[in-house]
């Protein structure tokens, strides 16, 4: 309760009214917005989740990472095979997983840190990780190879919901999703605003003058490493039994890492509401660049007849470009300041 | 107004509905009803990634199912409206795409290409019980999980592989020359590794009377192949097996030809050197490369009327597996769209497990599924490129030309 508290008392009366008709617009979203509609939902506070975590990294603590989908990989991998190979529940598989996302973003973070590696450099490695474990599954019979690992959904899985094998239905999806993008939001409050949090951000900000100040440099980045990777363990956990399938490629791939991170830098890094704000606006962005060209087409301003395949891409890059270069800090800070969402620190 | 622009308002007049969200509920509470009726034309989404990395194949798969509802029409079939999905070759924009097409009023969903867009494509057909025809995917367990909203008239990865051996025997009894040595050269991405380590394994099961004297691996964003083609001289094979994909197959080519590698003769499996690209980038030096892939049977004459209505469309180019397949998927819905007389999901599903097709585009006997969904033996080609066209030289009653064995060497064309 207490963290809930924390969590909601920096809103303004403008910002809770706001917040609080948004969250029952998305609750109650399976009801009005169709299959199409929630399918975009769970992808946004799928990225959310994965957002969270990264930003925690960067925003928080500042240590760049360009190769999350490694926990996110491992997280998935994990669970699903153990629930392949034993049928061990994800309820109780996402304990190794996170564990062996941790343990990795363990790895990692010790041979970065120990041997001073930071900025870009730490950076790369998460890269280099993530390549090197995907080459390693690549090879991995036991897990599919490049083959593909794949979990088996029976009819009357698709209709129930059962949250202990995490097989049923998409509502039962969504509204999962939904709350561990919320439970990382939360947790994310609690941490920015304890002891752990103020360490945090005291490195991102010096870490030589924090380290002057006894703050033990290297265990709290690890501990920021660890507690990101987790998140995005738990994130891949969902992933494995809400697509059934796991490829390496697709699974480990740079664009995964880099997606993690749009949502963040567009919402605004550092900030709470940033990556959830972040992917709220752009994936559905990418829809309504979708719809707008269809429109055109339809009014006859553009030649129905026209293929204009990729030209969402090129838009839709063309816009991120726009925010990165006029609102470099993130939109959710302007949006907070222009609305009066969150109160200023005299009505604190 | 054509008919392809009333089809386009039609679908994104749904769309739009869809993404206000206007009674959405509503209309998938009709959804099922609506299915029930008997209608005389059915929906069908097309997925494909017609952006991002596999656009240029995705758009070339849609080439195939632009001429399919003229060419079907004419032959007796009824009317195909299809609406478009682009998976951006994303998993989980394919996943939505394919929701997004349902919700449209999609009856039947073709796609996707690649096997992980398929993947899950087919989890949203399987939830939704929308039958998907996949055009192109090769990975064996997407007809292995059960799936009884999956329809497959594509080889799987054993297959090919499989056929890819046999055709060689073939191609060697019939010529006499038989290489003794070859280097496997393979772009080293999860296609090209998982591709070459399988034919790496299975040279001695199939007794071939080569022995794989070098495997070479390369980055598939790499340019220059100078190194790993002085690699493939070294070792001195009498044949070099290449599994590539399209730029990767043109850089090779001319770095064999400036190096003035001789060879008894290339082989590739895979994409790349049988594209029209390909074919023009490198003029007479793509010649006599052997390809073992599926393929269009241009003796059948579905593949016939095809081959003319895309020459209409699209003059100067060559016609490939891409266009084939994607037809072969909207014949398949056609004629089972055709017996069952209605669209609803469980008259077509009845159908598609009834089909039995043999005036198909593609080589084989035609299309008869199994239980699981997928044709049990999908025979693919050796199709040598021959001034400028990729032909059908093997198997026997699909060629169209007797192939050219050993190559020619590079100064002598």
């Amino acid at each position: 309760m207490t963290s809930l508290r924390l969590f909601f008392d920096p809103l303004a009366p403008a910002g809770l009214w706001l917040g609080g008709a948004f969250f029952l617009l998305l609750l109650l979203l399976p009801y009005w917005g169709g299959s199409y509609v929630m399918t975009v939902a769970t992808t946004v506070f799928y990225l959310a989740l994965i957002g969270q975590s990264w930003n925690l990294m960067l925003g928080f603590a500042g240590l760049l990472s360009i190769g999350h989908a490694l926990f996110v990989g491992i997280g998935a991998y994990t669970a699903a095979y153990l629930f392949a190979a034993i049928g061990l529940p994800p309820i109780v598989g996402v304990l190794p997983a996170v564990g062996l996302a941790v343990l990795m973003g363990l790895l990692i973070g010790y041979l970065g840190f120990r041997f001073a590696i930071g900025g870009v450099y730490f950076a790369l490695l998460t890269i280099a990780f993530a390549e090197f474990v995907r080459v390693m599954i690549d090879h991995a019979s036991w897990l599919g190879a490049t083959e593909g690992f794949f979990l088996k959904v029976t009819e009357a899985d698709r209709h129930s919901v059962d949250l202990v094998n995490l097989r049923g239905t998409p509502e039962m999806y969504y509204y999962l999703i939904m709350a561990l993008a919320l439970g990382a939001l939360v947790l994310c409050r609690y941490l920015l605003h304890s002891r752990l949090g103020y360490y945090w951000q005291a490195i991102r900000d010096d870490a030589e003058a924090a380290d002057a100040l006894g703050v033990d440099v290297l265990r709290y980045k690890m501990y920021a490493v660890a507690i990101s990777a987790g998140m995005a363990g738990v994130a891949g956990v969902f992933y494995a039994f809400y697509q059934n399938s796991l490829f390496p490629e697709i699974v480990f791939n740079i664009e995964r890492s880099i997606e993690a991170t749009l949502g963040s830098i567009v919402g605004g890094v550092g900030t709470l509401f940033g990556p959830i704000f972040g992917t709220f606006i752009l994936t559905p962005l990418g829809e309504i660049v979708t719809e707008a060209i269809d429109l055109l087409k339809h009014w006859q301003v553009i030649d129905p007849e026209t293929r204009l395949d990729g030209l969402k891409l090129l838009i839709w890059g063309f816009i991120v470009v726009l925010i990165v270069l006029f609102k470099p800090r993130g939109l959710w800070p302007w949006v907070c300041g222009r609305l009066r969402l969150i109160r200023t620190e005299a009505e604190s | 107004m054509s008919d392809k622009m009333k089809d386009m308002k039609t679908s994104s007049a749904s769309r739009r509905t869809v993404l206000v969200g206007a009674g959405a509920g509503a209309v998938a509470a009709a959804v099922p009803l609506r299915r029930g009726l008997a209608a005389s034309r059915i929906k069908v989404g097309i997925l494909l990634p017609r952006s991002g990395p596999q656009a240029q194949t995705g758009i070339d798969c849609q080439r195939g199912a632009d001429i399919a509802p003229d060419v079907l029409r004419a032959m007796g079939y009824p009317e195909l409206e299809y609406m478009l999905g682009d998976t951006e070759t994303k998993v989980d924009i394919a996943r939505a795409q394919a929701e997004k097409l349902i919700d449209a009023g999609a009856h039947v969903i073709v796609g996707a290409f690649d096997s992980g867009q398929t993947m899950a494509a087919a989890q949203v057909c399987e939830q939704r019980n929308i039958p998907l025809v996949v055009n192109i995917a090769a990975v064996p367990k997407l007809t292995e999980l059960g799936y009884k909203w999956v329809f497959r008239s594509f080889p799987t990865g054993p297959m090919i592989v499989g056929d890819a051996f046999r055709n060689q025997k073939k191609l060697f009894g019939m010529n006499g020359a038989t290489p003794k040595s070859v280097a496997l050269l393979h772009v080293n991405d999860t296609f090209g590794t998982s591709l070459a380590g399988a034919l790496f394994a299975l040279t001695p099961k199939f007794k071939m009377p080569y022995k794989i004297v070098e495997k070479i691996s390369y980055d598939p964003y790499g340019r220059d192949f100078s190194a790993e083609v002085r690699k493939v001289k070294a070792a001195k094979p009498e044949a070099l097996w290449a599994v590539s994909r399209l730029n990767d197959a043109i850089a090779i080519t001319k770095e064999l030809v400036r190096q003035r590698v001789d060879l008894m003769g290339i082989l590739s499996t895979g994409p790349g050197w049988y594209e029209d690209a390909y074919l023009k980038a490198t003029g007479k030096y793509g010649n006599d490369v052997i390809n073992l892939a599926p393929w269009i049977d241009f003796k059948k004459e579905m593949a016939r009327k095809m081959r003319d209505a895309f020459r209409n469309k699209f003059p100067g180019r060559n016609m490939n597996t891409n266009h084939g397949y994607t037809f072969d998927a909207m014949l398949i819905v056609a004629d089972a769209f055709k017996r069952a007389g209605s669209t609803r999901n469980t008259d077509l599903q009845t159908a598609l497990q009834t089909t039995n097709i043999t005036n198909n585009t593609t080589i084989g006997e035609g299309i008869k599924f199994n239980k699981k969904g997928q044709v049990p033996h999908v025979p693919c080609a050796a199709v040598q490129n021959r001034d400028g066209k990729p032909l059908v030289v093997l198997p026997e009653y699909a060629a169209v030309a007797k192939p050219t064995w050993p190559m020619r060497p590079w100064t002598k064309r």
